[in-house]
């Protein structure tokens, strides 16, 4: 049944991993669009029929139809049908702040060693000086109040920062304690960061520990990849390559103009591992 | 109250007792009818100088016809709440009508930073659900409400908001200043010429934006009968006092969507999307606001019959909205 795929990109190996890490019967409130809402839409449609997710618009277990236009991915109606519930965005942060939001996950421009995320300056950030982005938009809700946020970013030096530029939403943010000092409600935060090339936890101190590879990297292409040393878990995993079906329901159902997959290098099954294409 | 931190960011100031003043002397509480061109109700109702909230976004059921018709009228000096948008903060301040955002999510590119290293446009920061609960509160009538979210983030020193003791709990809790913009322009499925107004399907901030709002205009895909209001009263999002002004717009989103009538024109998005990019409107807005003289004419001239059949045929999904 699960045979084991010979040929994808590094973008649809990232979107399967956190589509294998979601829960069944779990509330999740996913960031709109991108990696985070393919994963949650390939769970969905693989072996977690019965998981529920929001968008900050306020829609509450939509049955989304897919592709969308550019850009619709909240306030369409392909994105909200056949929800059970429709909504707005103050309703939404009220159900995170309640506490039925299990799982949040976001896509993000730079991350750090305590999970705080960067989606607003690279550079600097006062006199107009840094190159500007959008802003937390709903994600600073989703890294507050969520029990526990995925991050999704990419495997590069500039993207894994000791420190951000500026936390646009909460990690961990200075360490234990941290957030709660801020008003921020307890038992929340960080929990998993995946990157086309790696899985990475927290340590019991809030610091980011590296945990699994992808089958075609190694952990040294991993680290030269990061501004700053990670903790290392005991044993490193070696993560499990997506499935033809998996990649069948991303490719034909979800992703099929490749408006999330259309970047990112290819990955190929070469004299029994995998590795680069070209 | 302790305060234990405190945002240095500019806001709009809070007064809830000349709110409240202001509603009781200058809101219509009879219902009269408001129907009127977005010519005449940008014309009366946008100030230079207003702090200006629209609901949703320029794609996404946004008031896009009221937006090109305010820059249409060079309208200067706007303070915008830039939450959950893409390309009309950026539309805006290019085009010299605003200088001044709060930022909960904005479509970026080399326009905003240019614009802030050039003194054009001054920047506080927030998150989208902060402005939310900042206009929850101004809609509530209340001078704040707390959040459990935002604290610790490198935004707030740049925002209004403040953390302080929780007096019941101890605990740290944030504080959101509560918005009461000068002015707000929402699009909605339908309305009465009175203004009691029905939006389908998810939003954003309709409701909290209309309340909060010194003066309103709404803009409608249809006018439909008072009695229609009444047949179905759980569905009005907006009550006909809130509302200054009804502007009949159909296709008012384009080129955004307005679920449930017709799809988003991705050509259409992506012209904006691409202007804001390179960070150049230029053309854009000669183009699609300064070339014509109304929303009449922009969809005769510039969008086109063609172009109309299009969206709403490629807008299969119905139920809920409306039907």
């Amino acid at each position: 049944m699960s045979t084991p795929a010979a040929n994808f990109s590094e973008r649809e190996f990232v979107i399967v991993q956190v589509s294998r890490l979601v829960e069944d019967k779990k509330i999740y409130w996913v960031g709109g669009g991108g990696e985070p809402l393919s994963s949650v839409l390939l769970a969905k449609r693989t072996n977690m029929p019965n998981l529920q997710y929001l968008t900050e618009d306020g829609v509450v277990g939509p049955e989304a139809v897919v592709p969308f236009d550019p850009l619709m991915t909240m306030i369409s109606s392909r994105a909200n049908y056949r929800a059970l519930q429709w909504s707005t965005m103050n309703y939404a942060a009220d159900l995170a702040h309640l506490g039925y939001v299990d799982y949040g996950i976001l896509a993000t421009l730079q991350v750090d060693r305590y999970g705080n995320v960067n989606s607003t300056v690279v550079g600097k950030y006062e006199g107009g000086e840094g190159r500007r982005f959008g802003g937390p938009g709903g994600a600073d809700s989703i890294a507050a109040l969520a029990w526990r946020t995925i991050l999704v970013t990419d495997q590069q030096k500039r993207k894994f920062v000791d420190r951000v530029d500026f936390i646009s939403s909460p990690g961990f943010l200075d360490g234990p304690g941290s957030r709660e000092k801020h008003g921020l409600p307890p038992g929340t935060g960080p929990w998993r960061v995946y990157t086309p090339w790696a899985m990475f936890g927290y340590d019991t101190d809030c610091q980011l520990m590296l945990q699994a590879i992808a089958p075609y990297v190694t952990v040294e292409q991993v680290l030269d990849e990061m501004s700053f040393k990670p903790k290392m878990a005991k044993k490193i995993e070696i993560l499990e390559p997506p499935t033809e079906e998996e990649l069948l329901i991303l490719r034909t159902q979800i992703d099929v103009g490749g408006q999330v997959t259309d970047r990112g290098r290819w990955v190929e099954l070469r004299d029994g591992k995998y590795c680069f294409a070209g | 109250m302790r305060i234990l931190e405190e945002g240095k960011g500019e806001y709009l100031k809070v007064d809830p007792d000349s709110y409240r003043a202001y509603v009781r002397d200058h809101k219509p509480h009879e219902m009269v009818s408001k129907l009127m061109s977005e010519k005449e109700a940008v014309e009366k109702l946008v100030h230079d100088g207003d702090y200006f909230a629209y609901d949703c976004n320029y794609f996404q059921r946004g008031p896009a016809s009221l937006i090109r018709e305010i820059i249409r009228q060079r309208k200067k000096n706007l303070w915008l709440c830039g939450k959950f948008t893409y390309v009309a903060c950026a539309m805006l301040v290019e085009a010299g009508c605003a200088d001044r955002i709060d930022i909960g999510f904005i479509g970026f590119g080399p326009w905003i930073a240019r614009a802030v290293r050039e003194n054009r446009c001054k920047i506080y920061e927030y998150s989208n659900a902060i402005m939310t609960l900042r206009l929850k509160a101004g809609a509530m009538g209340l001078p704040f409400l707390p959040a459990r979210s935002f604290g610790g983030t490198d935004g707030f020193p740049h925002s209004g908001c403040k953390i302080v003791e929780d007096p019941y709990s101890k605990q740290p809790v944030l504080l959101a200043p509560a918005l009461n913009p000068d002015v707000a322009i929402i699009h909605v499925h339908q309305a009465d010429e009175y203004g009691n107004a029905r939006v389908f399907g998810t939003g954003i901030t309709h409701q909290e934006c209309a309340l909060a709002s010194k003066r309103v205009i709404v803009s409608a895909e249809e006018i439909v009968s008072t009695d229609e209001i009444r047949r179905d009263p759980g569905r009005t999002s907006i009550p006909h006092f809130a509302v200054d002004a009804v502007v009949h717009a159909p296709f008012g989103a384009y080129p955004g969507t307005v679920q449930g009538y017709y799809a988003s024109d991705p050509e259409g998005v992506v012209e904006a999307m691409g202007a804001m990019f390179r960070g150049d409107f230029k053309a854009y807005l000669e183009k699609h606001v300064y070339s014509v003289n109304s929303h009449e004419e922009y969809l005769a001239k510039v969008v086109g019959t063609k172009k109309m059949a299009e969206i709403r045929r490629r807008e299969t999904i119905k139920e809920g909205y409306g039907a």
